[in-house]
């Protein structure tokens, strides 16, 4: 099963070297080798029926087939050790708060912007930049409660933040029922570790809908939005609603009256509160966006203005998460916080300076670029790999609009050993842990793993033929000789 | 953490019910039932047409004309459908025998929005935009049904009669899970009155069709095939056994029809339905509206105590398609109002 697997130069989360695995590996190493081909054949389809009955799955556009596909999922699981967690728990922590400060300031007195520490001209150029947010009062002062922050680590194993998804990051639902699916599947893999649950997220997202709920006589009425089933993240708002046992409702479902929210019941118009709302800025609201918008409700961001309702995230936090405003993000840390950051970021070259657009243009093929505004993996230029007309292509676009691009070397990613056919190859995986930010913040134990499939690709994204996998956050260290020792949390 | 058991307490008002959710399960349970009377029908018809195929041929193309006209799918559509991989299999070149022809029109057709495939498709599309409302059971169920069929089309000349039992099966076993798992609340409600509504609508279709060949062809026809046939309409409604155990003897035309319409307590008659029909309706409106009357609950309240009070003669005066078609009329009606009422907010 390993007889082929290569370490060769990038991290490898599970081995050191050839067939010397990590101590929080070595349970799940010696299971593995006691598998033979068909057995892992059967958990492999196992997986992939109960996956397909439930339903777990996600819409790829622009296939003519219009198709639902489940997301492939990898039986090996990707461990992360306690003291490893405890870090990348305390960074993630430190991010959200200097995000939701951040979009609090330039929203606001913009001291950030006075200051110099950023520049305003990258702030009002961001097409996320939404004029309708300046001088309102967001309840709690939170405007990202939801971050998923994308990882990857380099060839030293560090930690590096590549992204984070502001607005409306999905895939969380995978991870539940990634976890649910492997113990199902694969139970014996557990023995030896005690991996921290996660089951509790519906339950803290609730938590966190709820502080932010406009003040009145009874419980709060909160639902999910959604754009509707033929959008590529349905399973995931039906399932959050379903988990929270809250309604899903899509825009037509939701009526504004002389300013606040209604539902439209079989009994009449009911209030709402709080809208965990998976739509776009762009689609929110036809009187304050984009016209032509089918998915929204006419006067929500008038109704939000007045504090009669609380929008989750809220509109304009895509300023935070451009990736042109991405570098400054340990300044905002070090200006909001006075702290350091914890975790680094990936370097980046941002194309509207002058010097930066002069190295991107002249060292294309050795960079990844990137466009501010996509996410997905859309709209991306892996130059080590694109052929000639498509790195003249992106120097042209570059030129033109140069606010739009940013560039990155290209980050090798950690491997992880995953199942190809019928035995274990090396596979790049980056990681997307979920942080809720209510009463205080929240970070969920793991995240999702996404595995790239194809051999030697960097990219991980579902829309691009990636995979997932368990990940296990361990409550105890492991010591070298693979002997588990209390550790005690750092968070109560 | 404090716990207000206020809270708990009965006096607590409904939880509130999206419209859309409403029309949605609605919508869900009545495909769920009609694909279960189609696989029923097209299951029947199969098995009769081997009995008696051979000894009344000019029988065999009026009994599949029945079908498509039971589900309102006049004519057979030209061939070949998409999608294309089914081109390639016997029953969908024009000159295949008629049995097979409609057997694949009826069962995995697009262009017939009646085939088994749309009826399961569209009851799984409702479904699926109503996830957080139903259980997870009613899904999956639903979910795996769907996904079954899709992978159908490639064995179902070994044996069509495999696949209508896989329907009927699944189809039955939603609307029992529907039962036990979901709290019996307006979404259940709503459930009911799709059911019902749907199996009056077809029960209904079922008998006025038939009783329109019959009646023409019955004096050509000999005892023992004419039995065949009224057993094949008792079948097609899921009522022989029932029947038998009331009637012993021959299959008489007039018992037949005033047991799928009258019988007070057989859960596939007509009667029996309207009395469940009303009874989600007026238990929706009493928690909804308590002080109100609703145009959907009146027009099924009247039919129940038609029905209730009616002696077989009436059915037979008018001719029973007649009287079948009166029925259909008010249901109709009834299903305009409740689409109305609720469901257009």
């Amino acid at each position: 099963m390993f007889e082929q697997y290569e370490v060769n130069g990038v991290f490898d989360e599970m081995f050191t070297a050839k067939d010397r695995p990590r101590a929080h590996y070595q349970s799940v190493d010696r299971r593995l080798r006691k598998l033979n081909p068909a057995m892992l054949d059967r958990r492999r389809r196992m997986a992939d029926v109960s996956f397909r009955n439930q339903g777990i799955t996600f819409t790829v556009y622009g296939d003519a087939r219009g198709v639902e596909k489940t997301f492939p999922f990898d039986l090996v699981p990707r461990i992360i050790p306690a003291s490893e967690w405890d870090a990348i728990e305390r960074g993630l922590e430190q991010r959200i708060a200097a995000l939701n400060l951040f979009c609090k300031d330039v929203y606001g007195d913009q001291r950030i912007l006075k200051e110099g520490v950023v520049p305003p001209a990258l702030i009002y150029g961001a097409k996320m930049f939404r004029r309708e947010m300046i001088g309102v009062s967001v309840s709690r002062d939170i405007y990202i409660h939801i971050c998923g922050t994308d990882l990857i680590r380099d060839r030293d194993g560090n930690y590096l933040v590549l992204e984070d998804n502001g607005r409306t990051p999905s895939g969380v639902s995978y991870v539940l029922e990634n976890r649910a699916v492997m113990k199902r599947v694969a139970p014996t893999m557990f023995s030896a570790y005690k991996v921290r649950a996660i089951e509790d997220y519906p339950y803290n997202l609730l938590r966190c809908l709820k502080h932010v709920a406009p003040a009145r006589g009874e419980d709060p009425t909160i639902v999910v939005m959604t754009p509707g089933i033929y959008n590529s993240a349905y399973f995931e708002h039906s399932f959050l609603a379903r988990q929270m046992g809250v309604e899903l409702v899509e825009g037509s479902d939701l009526v504004v009256d002389n300013g606040f929210v209604y539902m439209r019941t079989t009994a009449g118009l009911r209030r709402v509160d709080v809208i965990y709302r998976r739509v776009d800025d762009d689609f929110l609201d036809p009187l304050a966006f984009r016209p032509d918008s089918m998915l929204g409700v006419a006067g929500l961001m008038n109704a939000f203005r007045l504090g009669n309702v609380a929008l989750v995230n809220a509109p304009g936090t895509g300023v935070a998460d451009d990736k042109a405003v991405y570098p400054y993000v340990p300044d905002m840390i070090r200006f909001y916080l006075k702290q350091e950051p914890i975790l680094a970021n990936v370097r980046t070259y941002i194309c509207d300076r002058p010097d930066d657009r002069q190295y991107v243009l002249e060292h294309l093929h050795e960079l990844v670029v990137k466009s501010t505004n996509e996410s997905g993996g859309y709209g991306m230029l892996m130059g080590h790999q694109a052929p000639q007309a498509e790195r003249e292509e992106f120097a042209e676009k570059i030129r033109s609009d140069p606010r739009n691009f940013i560039a990155q070397p290209i980050v090798e990613l950690s491997q992880h050993p995953t199942l190809f056919e019928d035995h274990f190859e090396g596979r790049r995986v980056d990681l997307r842990p979920y942080i809720l930010y209510g009463e205080k913040p929240i970070v969920m134990p793991g995240g999702l793993t996404r595995v790239a499939l194809r051999k030697g690709s960097l990219v991980v994204n579902s829309s691009q033929g990636g995979g997932s996998k368990d990940t296990w956050v361990l409550e105890e260290e492991i010591s070298p000789s693979g002997v588990a020792t209390s550790v005690a949390m750092s968070s109560a | 953490m404090s716990t207000d058991t206020s809270k708990f307490f009965v006096t607590r008002p409904p939880r509130p019910m999206l419209a859309r959710d409403a029309d949605s399960v609605y919508w869900m349970s009545r495909y769920a039932e009609r694909a279960e009377h189609i696989a029923r029908i097209l299951l029947v018809n199969t098995n009769l047409l081997i009995d008696v195929g051979d000894l009344a041929p000019e029988l065999q193309e009026r009994q599949w004309q029945s079908v498509l006209t039971i589900m309102r799918s006049a004519e057979l559509p030209q061939l070949p459908p998409d999608p294309p991989a089914l081109t390639a299999m016997p029953g969908t070149t024009t000159d295949a025998p008629l049995a097979q022809r409609v057997a694949h029109h009826m069962a995995f057709s697009s262009d017939n929005p009646n085939s088994l495939f749309n009826c399961i498709s569209r009851a799984r599309e409702n479904a699926r935009g109503i996830r957080e409302t139903i259980s997870a059971e009613m899904w999956e169920n639903l979910n795996t049904l769907y996904w079954t069929l899709r992978d159908a089309p490639a064995r179902f000349d070994e044996s069509p009669e495999d696949v209508y039992r896989q329907v009927i099966i699944g189809s039955m076993l939603f609307q029992g899970l529907t039962d036990q798992t979901l709290q019996h609340d307006q979404r259940w409600h709503f459930a009911q009155l799709g059911k019902h509504l749907e199996r009056i609508d077809v029960t209904s279709r079922v008998i006025a069709t038939r009783f329109q060949i019959l009646k023409q062809a019955e004096s050509k026809l000999e005892t023992p095939i004419r039995n065949i046939h009224w057993m094949s309409v008792l079948r097609s409604c899921c009522s022989i056994e029932a029947y038998r155990r009331n009637n012993i003897g021959d299959m008489d035309p007039v018992r037949v029809a005033s047991f799928l319409i009258l019988e007070p307590e057989f859960p596939r008659s007509i009667r029996f339905c309207v009395g469940q029909a009303y009874a989600a309706i007026a238990a929706i409106r009493a928690e909804l509206h308590p002080q109100a009357i609703d145009p959907a609950e009146r027009a099924l309240g009247r039919l129940k105590t038609q029905l209730d009070y009616a002696e077989p003669a009436e059915v037979l005066k008018p001719g029973v398609p007649q009287y079948c078609e009166r029925i259909q009329h008010e249901i109709a009606e009834a299903a305009v109002a409740v689409q109305a009422t609720y469901f257009l907010h």
